[in-house]
């Protein structure tokens, strides 16, 4: 039989999404539509319609040694150029949102080539070469893996995941990259590292509470799904932290 | 910080607040009688962008201005998240949740009783401050900052 994977243990919601973002044959629920050009602006790597900045010659242009690993993979279109490696951030609130950043990497991984996800505790940054992180960057701002309140695109100073949210429903941001505009709808005014935009972007309307609490992968025993209520997960937790403990002693199967 | 214990309540909205509700739920505060000291947390809106390739360029935020509470001005630095307060004595704290319970009523907020005020002066305050500092305003600001306390007189 083939292998099949599960992704995840779990019977709640929350364990559903998680599975549901991470299978790549599953397609994610696109909610709002951004152009090339606003992604660009966020991002903040080079100026919009400028041409792509090169760490190397094309590959085609090089003589490439004679590699069975190089045969076997094939580039992506970054690699293919010389692009640069760049690199987008997210800090997801712990208050609902969409993603989170282990689940980010999950999912990228299952998802995307030629990347390098680093995952850290309140954010996530992905990098890749540029042309495909723009690609990449745009799949993550459109679809269901972001929302514009609980979610930031953050290169630094990324504080505010485990703060409580502002009135308005927005999660902190100390250099305040992304507004809620009076018609409801959040504009990114700085790009991801804090500079003034020339104009601003904007990514929709914040979705409401239960559409997060229905979409979230966050476990929230005040505001969502709490985790302790999901047994499946809580045992297959536990079972994993025995093993491993065991495993230090290195045990022998009778 | 005095040698009299005083009891010393902690006001946490379970949103953080806009610097129009923080100045409104100040003025609220400023016109109860019985309130010794009061201090506002919560986190920084720095001036300058302080990390990343951005560092040391401004940062504009709109929540980075100044609000008048009585007769003061208050440049607020911080995103208001909790206010705590030193009280005369155990009835106004009743009179603050009161107040605090017809205040938050788009959102929750707790009201906590315990120690929340520096209680004993550090080595920074005493590098900073000397061995005379006046010992009722040593905790209120950040020793760091250079910034000193604002004083309130709802009377006048």
């Amino acid at each position: 039989m083939a292998y099949k994977p599960q992704y995840g243990p779990g019977t709640s919601i929350v364990a559903e999404n998680r599975r549901k973002q991470m299978n790549p044959n599953q397609k994610l629920e696109k909610v709002r539509s951004v152009t090339d050009e606003d992604i660009v602006l966020i991002l903040g790597h080079r100026a919009p319609g400028s041409a792509y900045p090169t760490a190397h010659p094309p590959l085609a242009e090089q003589q490439e040694p004679d590699c069975p690993m190089r045969k076997l993979v094939k580039p992506t279109d970054g690699a293919k150029a010389g692009d640069r490696v760049r690199y987008i951030q997210f800090a997801d609130s712990m208050f609902n949102a969409p993603c989170q950043p282990y689940q980010r990497t999950y999912t990228e991984m299952y998802r995307f080539r030629g990347i390098d996800p680093g995952t850290l505790s309140g954010r996530q940054i992905v990098e890749c070469r540029e042309r495909d992180l723009e690609k990449y960057a745009k799949d993550l701002v459109e679809t269901e893996l972001l929302d514009p309140a609980r979610t930031g695109i953050r290169g630094a100073t990324v504080h505010g995941h485990s703060l409580r949210l502002a009135e308005d429903g927005m999660m902190f941001d100390m250099l305040q990259r992304n507004v809620l505009g009076e018609d409801g709808v959040v504009k990114y005014v700085k790009n991801q590292i804090g500079e003034p935009l020339d104009r601003a972007v904007s990514i929709g309307k914040p979705l409401d509470e239960k559409w997060l609490k229905a979409h979230t992968t966050i476990f929230h025993s005040l505001v969502g799904t709490a985790y302790r209520d999901d047994t499946e997960y809580i045992e297959y937790v536990q079972r994993i932290h025995s093993l491993r403990t065991k495993y230090g002693f290195m045990p022998k199967e009778e | 910080m005095t040698n009299a214990t005083f009891p010393q309540v902690r006001i946490v909205p379970i949103r953080m607040l806009k610097p129009e509700t923080a100045e409104r739920l100040l003025n609220m505060l400023a016109g109860t009688a019985g309130i010794r000291r009061m201090m506002i947390h919560g986190p920084g809106l720095p001036r300058l962008v302080p990390y990343g390739p951005a560092r040391g360029s401004p940062n504009p935020h709109s929540d980075r201005k100044a609000i008048r509470v009585a007769d003061a001005e208050i440049a607020l630095r911080v995103q208001v998240g909790t206010v705590v307060l030193e009280v005369e004595d155990t009835s106004t704290i009743e009179e603050i949740r009161s107040l605090c319970d017809d205040f938050f009523v788009e959102f929750p907020y707790l009201l906590q009783e315990g120690r929340f005020m520096k209680s004993a002066p550090t080595l920074v305050d005493y590098a900073k401050y000397g061995p005379d500092a006046d010992r009722s305003l040593v905790g209120l600001t950040d020793p760091r900052s250079g910034e000193k306390p604002v004083f309130i007189r709802p009377d006048q």
